[in-house]
């Protein structure tokens, strides 16, 4: 799951400033979602003036003193492609929980365009933002956000009753959605009896309820505890594959962004700093930021052989063991310890380089950075 | 004479002890202005240097100068006057007072012919079962004593005309009140205006209302409904704009998230999630309700309120406690029963349906009403009623002989009374009274700035002041030094009991159903126990003020100081404090905003009784307007009720801590 997205063999956007037609075009073919184009969120007084001015340039801190507004996302640009898990990882304060807010405008945007199936968002009128929210994005919250004083069920047909289904058929519905988030029996519960990653779950089997185009997590799995947490994320990774729908998930931790998402945004003081896949983001981040963010993430998990790999010398590319281009590191570490000699990355039939025990520990040890860099 | 509360301060300041300083002094007045409170007061010194040598030049050092008053009277009467000879032709009276008025009459009128024909047996059933539906079954067996009590005590009739009178004006309050929260909860402009007015009316004695409805209304039930709303609203309003405004933000966003619109998110999310407050205003709206409806026999409310009131108008004190005694157990009745609605959680939807319960409460109703018939008797049967009031005359008698006077040691109650009026009432009013005009207003200044701020300041000397233009100078003086001298009591006797109730959990479990009892009931029964210790005069209405504002301080001094956060606690212990180091150093300071707010509970509660007092001898401002109903001298009742809601405003604004006053004082 990891790095096997759509964003295979994408070019590292190293540059914020830089627009994703620049970006990422392999995986092109899957027509965007969401398309974020120079969006800003300043909060403060007389807040228009800030994007597009001179203002712009100057730093959180220097803005805040000169015009006393807090810039939460500054001049962001990227899409959101059919059916992949977006990331948008963070430390607390980056901006990126204003950013998906702002895609749903649950938080009105300062300025940038934002266009859902190539609809513009930011023009909708109410009726029109209504229905999105009802029907094309459905959102999932840190804290839940459940009505404590309806049933688990009544909770989960909330969206559909906001709607107007008629009752017999959203509890049909949310029954459905109950079972399928794995809560089946505890339809009559009160969201106060179930524990927070139960609870996590009737806020997911709300969302889905609803069948939306793209599903928005919030840090949806901050609040849990590390195991019901990890059980949470293989929900979500067994849900994206059952169904294919296209996630956008807001995070602060490194490894949940790594294991869930096909694209990563790296934010910081409200830029995309980087927007890459997870290889792309642990092999070749775009400065000492997010190379000191992804310093003690195990490589080895995150990057592919593809990375490893050596072209082949005369011979070796017709014996040995073969791998997939998308195998891990870590997973041909394996391969080679065991037969004792180099494997062959085939893809399409065709040999496309060798990994033996030098190639790979180099990427284990970092070395290929560096020899990336030198190249 | 005007800094005269300034030495204090100047005390504590750090004395200029550096011999390099210019000059001690200059050292010694920037120390001073180092602190906020010492600042305040030079402020106030230096306006009042200028201010006072003009103001005691032109009009005198004594009380208000006549010059500075405004005769009221002669308008007033004019106005009341022309009210009464137009009463039955004006458009105003014929079209819309009268429109009112003659709904609420018929109201009333339909509210009570139902509670007749239900027959006792059919209301005491009702009530019960009511009981049972929403607090159980402890509160349905009292339930059922309490209206049983109600006719034994041979006040069923009363009673049930109070009841009538206590619905529709319940009915009209939380309407009224829950509109008003409504529109503040949804709209931060509301809000900021509604705010101010609520906060004032809650401060403001009950007696102030009685008057204005009048003046408009006349004398009868009428006006005492709409008295009873004007009082009884407020909460209610106050209570829903506090809990929609604190919906769980997360939750909004979420059901922002969903699509859903405006209405759905009020009917949906907000007023679901504010059900404990709004359920807390209606119980809070029925107490004041009650209490009002009690105090508005004094304007024509029939009912228990009116026969505990003639009572004490000829000292009966047997009648006056028959009557009373149906006012606290109805009270005691309707809390519980509301209380108890709140504190519940939601209906569980898995529970059986609701109406079942209902339908079946409803039928059994309806056989008891038929059952009464059977036996014939609407009302509460002649032969089965208990005539206290000869018994209790005789007990009080045997107490005037033998407790008022010549008990060895502590010599009496009415010795008691006599020496709290000759040796503390006395001379504290005839201080107040004795003070320059310029000096009290000077010195409420100060007061209300050390504790709040200029604002709360500047109303609490503008509303001094308007009672010296009304010209009760003299009255409020008196009335302040009832206020002042009971208020002390209260705070002595209130910390007394809360220091160990906050340090004893089983001294807290002991006083917890006293106080709950204690503040269930109306200001007006207190009047009857402390007439049959003490007699008529000031020093009753000053007990029952004591008696009647201590729950409330205690309360919430013993739960400022328990809440005191635990960890300052254990360090203090750790560091080795003794119990009374800590509850110096730690718990009193840490818990002052708590402290603060049961000094300024006290003074409002007391105002309020005080005021009452004017019904059993208290003289002042409650006589005034007792008199001036009494003998159809609106204007004089008038002009006392706007002195009263003055000094409501001004006591309450004197002892009102803010949160931007936390550094000074």
């Amino acid at each position: 799951m990891n790095g096997t997205g759509a964003g295979t063999g994408a070019t590292t956007e190293q540059m914020p400033e830089q627009t994703p037609e620049h970006a990422p075009q392999a995986a092109a073919d899957a027509p965007a979602v969401f398309s974020v184009r120079n969006l800003w969120k300043v909060f403060g007084p007389k807040a228009d003036r800030v994007p597009g001015s001179d203002l712009a340039a100057l730093s959180a801190e220097e803005l805040r003193e000169q015009a006393g507004c807090t810039v939460a996302v500054r001049d962001v640009s990227f899409d959101v492609r059919q059916g992949e898990v977006f990331v948008v990882m963070g430390l607390s304060g980056s901006g990126k929980s204003t950013l998906v807010r702002c895609l749903t405008r649950l938080i009105e945007p300062t300025s940038g365009t934002i266009a859902i199936d190539g609809e513009d968002v930011c023009g909708m009128d109410k009726g029109a933002l209504r229905d999105l929210r009802r029907h094309r994005a459905a959102m999932v919250f840190q804290h839940f956000g459940l009505l404590p004083h309806r049933s688990v069920l009544d909770n989960v047909a909330y969206g559909l009753e906001i709607q107007g289904v008629a009752k017999a058929e959203r509890r049909a519905k949310a029954a459905e959605m109950v079972e399928k988030v794995g809560l089946a029996g505890m339809e009559d519960r009160r969201p106060g009896q179930l524990s927070g990653g139960q609870q996590q779950r009737v806020g997911l089997a709300r969302a889905l309820a609803a069948d939306p185009e793209v599903l928005l997590f919030d840090e949806p799995f901050s609040a849990l505890d590390p195991l019901i947490r990890r059980d949470m994320q293989e929900e979500v990774v067994r849900l994206h594959r059952d169904e294919g729908r296209t996630m956008v998930f807001i995070t602060h931790d490194l490894s949940e962004a790594l294991r869930l998402g096909d694209r990563i945004a790296l934010m910081r003081d409200g830029r995309v700093v980087q927007c890459g896949t997870p290889e792309e983001i642990v092999g070749s981040p775009a400065d000492d930021y997010v190379r000191d963010f992804v310093r003690d993430v195990p490589r080895e998990q995150v990057l592919t052989v593809r990375r490893a790999m050596r072209p082949a010398a005369a011979g070796e590319s017709e014996e040995g063991e073969s791998l997939a281009p998308t195998t891990t590191v870590a997973e041909a570490i394996e391969t080679v310890a065991r037969t004792g000699t180099a494997a062959r990355v085939v893809d399409g039939g065709r040999c496309v380089g060798v990994v033996d025990h030098r190639s790979l520990l180099g990427v284990v040890a970092g070395l290929d950075s560096s020899r990336k860099a030198a190249a | 004479m005007t800094v005269h509360t300034a030495p204090p301060q100047m005390k504590t300041a750090p004395p200029g002890r550096d011999a390099t300083a210019p000059h001690p002094a200059a050292l010694f007045l920037r120390a001073l202005w180092a602190r906020p409170a010492a600042r305040k007061l030079l402020v106030l010194a230096a306006a009042a240097a200028v201010l006072v040598p003009v103001a005691a030049a032109a009009h005198g050092s004594g009380t208000w100068p006549s010059a500075l008053t405004v005769d009221l009277s002669k308008p007033l009467t004019g106005a009341s006057d022309w009210i009464i000879d137009n009463r039955d032709s004006h458009w105003a009276f014929l079209y819309f007072f009268g429109h009112i008025s003659g709904a609420i009459i018929a109201a009333v009128h339909a509210v009570y012919t139902v509670l007749l024909a239900l027959g006792w047996a059919g209301v005491t059933a009702a009530a019960a079962l009511i009981a049972w539906r929403v607090a159980g079954v402890r509160v349905a067996v009292t339930a059922t004593a309490s209206f049983a009590a109600c006719g034994l005590l041979g006040m069923w009739v009363p009673t049930m005309r109070t009841l009538a009178l206590m619905i529709v004006a319940v009915a009209v309050s939380v309407a009224v009140g829950a509109l008003l929260g409504l529109a503040a909860g949804l709209s931060d402009r509301t809000f900021r205006a509604l705010r101010p007015v609520l906060d004032t009316m809650q401060a403001l004695p009950a007696f102030a209302y009685l008057l204005p409805v009048v003046l408009v209304f006349g004398i009868g039930v009428a006006p005492a409904v709409l008295a009873t709303v004007v009082y009884a609203a407020p909460p209610m309003a106050r209570l829903t704009a506090l809990g929609l405004r604190s919906t769980d933000q997360g939750v909004l966003e979420a059901v922002e998230s969903l699509g859903a619109t405006g209405r759905q998110r009020l009917l949906t999310a907000r007023l679901p999630l504010a059900r404990r407050e709004l359920l807390l205003g209606v119980n809070q709206t029925i107490m004041m309700a009650l209490s009002m409806a009690v105090i508005a026999s004094v304007i024509g409310a029939d009912g228990l309120g009116d026969r505990v009131y003639q009572a004490l108008s000829t000292v009966d004190v047997g009648s006056a406690l028959a009557a009373g005694i149906p006012i606290v157990l109805l009270a005691i009745v309707l809390d519980r029963t509301t209380a108890a609605a709140g504190a519940s959680g939601p209906p569980s939807s898995s529970a059986r349906r609701p109406w079942v319960g209902w339908a079946l409460a409803a039928v059994v109703t309806a056989s008891f009403t038929l059952g009464g018939r059977m036996l014939g008797s609407q009302t509460w049967p002649d032969g089965w009623t208990v005539a206290i009031a000869a018994p209790v005359n005789t007990a009080k008698d045997w107490m005037v002989d033998h407790l008022y006077t010549g008990l060895p040691g502590i010599g009496g109650t009415a010795d008691l009374a006599a020496h709290y009026t000759g040796w503390i009432l006395d001379p504290l009013r005839d201080g107040l009274q004795a003070l320059p005009w310029w000096g009290a207003l000077l010195l409420v200044a100060a007061l209300a700035w050390l504790i709040g701020t200029w604002r709360t300041a500047l109303t609490a000397v503008l509303s001094l002041a308007a009672i010296g233009v009304l010209g009760r100078w003299e009255l409020s003086m008196d009335t302040l030094s009832q206020v002042l001298a009971a208020v002390a009591v209260t705070l002595v006797l209130g910390f007394t009991i809360a220091v160990p109730a906050a340090r004893s959990p089983r001294v807290e479990r002991l006083l917890r159903p006293v106080l709950d009892v204690f503040q269930t009931m109306p200001q007006f029964v207190y009047l009857i126990p402390v007439v049959a210790l003490f007699g008529i005069g000031r020093a009753p209405a000053a007990a029952a003020a004591v008696v009647y504002a201590l729950p409330a301080v205690v309360r919430i001094a013993s739960e400022g100081l328990r809440r005191v956060n635990p960890g300052a606690m254990e360090s203090a212990r750790s560091l080795g404090a003794t119990g009374g180091q800590q509850l110096r150093q730690v718990q009193f300071p840490l818990a002052r905003p708590q402290l603060l707010l049961a000094v300024n509970q006290a003074v409002v509660l007391v105002l309020s009784v005080v005021i009452i007092g004017g019904l059993v001898g208290g003289g002042a401002l409650g006589y005034e307007v007792v008199f001036g109903l009494a003998q159809g001298d609106l204007a004089t009742g008038l002009t006392a009720g706007v002195a009263i809601a003055c000094l409501g405003l001004m006591l309450d604004r004197v002892t009102q801590p803010t949160k931007g006053a936390r550094d000074g004082a």
